[in-house]
């Protein structure tokens, strides 16, 4: 997002609208003598759109330009508007668990693990992201990339999570590496996590995905509570009544 | 993409908190999807919930039902956020007796989603997500009854700020908690911010905060 310093009046309207929070500072004018207007640090903002959506600016000064590579990549993360061809799907992610019912994503003895980078509210810079798919990878627990996400996507090497050199300096709102490995693998990707919480400069959260039984049993439960990990209460739940319904245990042939 | 998943509180804070979301899948049902995923909305508006909306075209808030509902296409991906967990077992048996065809997923506390979902009779749920926790950094994080609020807005769309300013303002009689609530909801261009469960939060807050610890 930008300022046109010839309309900008230094209002500070747009100020409290910005996720990223304070990241604007007052210029003079170098022209119109006495005049005052805002600049908005670029290195910090994450080009979500959000100041510019609010429609708080007296005089139409905030705007954002059309940005090329790499800084692009910041909108397609960051503006929940935008959607990222890639994946077809609106926001900086995928279906995830969405559509198991349907796409039979995530199997019994699968745990999908999903790391959200930046959220909520903090933002990430892509060199932080490239430091947690490392170590995902490196854990060598079988971790599967999810192909359609936009951070593998921004991968220059798929099997160790290296990003591309020219994207580690750009800043997300928020970034999530996505993938899934095998449910007895599930400790080790989340010591992984905590050894990785420990080097990067920003905030992560993580969510992790299963298929619940027949039963009403939700396998992970008892991995996360034997290795003292708290979880919320608060779950996002697939009903299953999706149309047409995967065959996940073979019951139809 | 989870951005419904990571709202925080506690159990009594989340219990009447659901977002439900229509997904159709890609390469499975997409294609030809947008009548379904109109059927599932307009099932769902007649259950009443408080905010709804397609992240592309905005929420009930700053446009109109006919409007999302128009603007629907293949592939859109819809949500409706409730705050009565009646409302969500007869949204939940009017889906089971017309099932619109595409994905149903609710964010929600998971045993009311489940009581539910055997009030309906539609058995257990079938994939779960777990969310734990923000790790990292976290003393980065704004104060929890802030984060509260911000959460609802899974985009990270309604910033701390504005939710200090507001404080800021109603505290000094600018504007209502109405207002402000209504403004947040603006904020959050997919619907999933709960008015009334906003509404509870911010009320909470307000005696937290004098107007010069907000500079």
């Amino acid at each position: 997002m930008k300022v046109d310093e010839d309309k900008c009046i230094a209002c500070k309207r747009c100020f409290p609208y910005c996720p990223m929070g304070k990241i604007q500072t007052f210029k003079r004018h170098e022209k119109i003598h006495g005049r005052v207007y805002i600049e908005i640090d670029q290195d910090a903002c994450t080009d979500c759109g959000m100041c510019l959506r609010a429609d708080i600016c007296p005089v139409q000064a905030l705007y954002q330009p059309q940005e090329e590579w790499p800084r692009e990549i910041r909108g397609i993360l960051s503006n929940p508007l935008i959607e990222f061809k890639g994946s077809q799907v609106p926001g900086r992610g995928t279906e995830e668990m969405k559509t198991n019912d349907v796409k039979g994503t995530f199997k019994p003895g699968e745990v999908g693990v999903g790391i959200e980078l930046g959220r909520p509210g903090v933002g990430a810079y892509f060199r932080d992201v490239e430091l947690i798919a490392m170590a995902m990878m490196g854990a060598n627990i079988g971790y599967q990339l999810a192909e359609e996400n936009p951070v593998t996507h921004f991968m220059s090497d798929k099997t160790t999570g290296k990003l591309r050199d020219d994207v580690l300096g750009e800043k997300a709102t928020s970034a999530i590496i996505e993938g899934k490995c095998k449910l007895e693998r599930l400790p080790e990707a989340l010591r992984a996590l905590q050894e990785a919480a420990k080097r990067v400069e920003s905030v992560f959260t993580v969510e992790v995905i299963t298929k619940v039984t027949p039963k009403g049993e939700v396998p992970i439960k008892a991995v996360l509570e034997k290795m003292g990990i708290w979880y919320s209460v608060n779950t996002k739940n697939n009903i299953g009544i999706g149309l047409p319904s995967y065959d996940f245990y073979g019951t139809s042939k | 993409m989870t951005h419904s998943l990571h709202r925080r509180g506690d159990y009594e804070c989340l219990k009447d908190d659901f977002v439900v979301l229509g997904c159709p899948a890609t390469g499975v049902n997409k294609i030809g999807s947008a009548p379904k995923t109109q059927k599932y909305l307009s099932i769902a508006y007649k259950c009443g919930p408080i905010n709804l909306g397609d992240m592309k075209t905005g929420n009930i808030h700053n446009t109109t039902m006919a409007d999302i509902l128009s603007r629907v296409s293949d592939g859109t991906i819809v949500q409706c956020t409730f705050d009565n967990r009646d409302k969500i077992v007869t949204l939940l048996k009017e889906l089971k007796n017309d099932r619109p065809g595409i994905s149903v997923i609710i964010s929600g506390v998971t045993d009311v989603v489940q009581q539910c979902m055997h009030e309906a009779g539609l058995g257990y749920i079938h994939s779960l997500e777990y969310s734990l926790g923000t790790w990292g950094h976290t003393e980065m994080l704004p104060d929890f009854p802030i984060l509260k609020t911000v959460t609802m807005c899974g985009h990270a769309m309604i910033a701390s700020d504005l939710v200090r300013k507001m404080v800021r303002d109603v505290k000094r009689g600018r504007r209502t908690v109405k207002d402000c609530v209504k403004e947040m909801a603006e904020c959050c261009t997919c619907g999933n911010y709960n008015l009334t469960r906003g509404e509870r939060i911010f009320r909470d807050l307000l005696p937290l905060y004098t107007v010069h610890s907000l500079y």
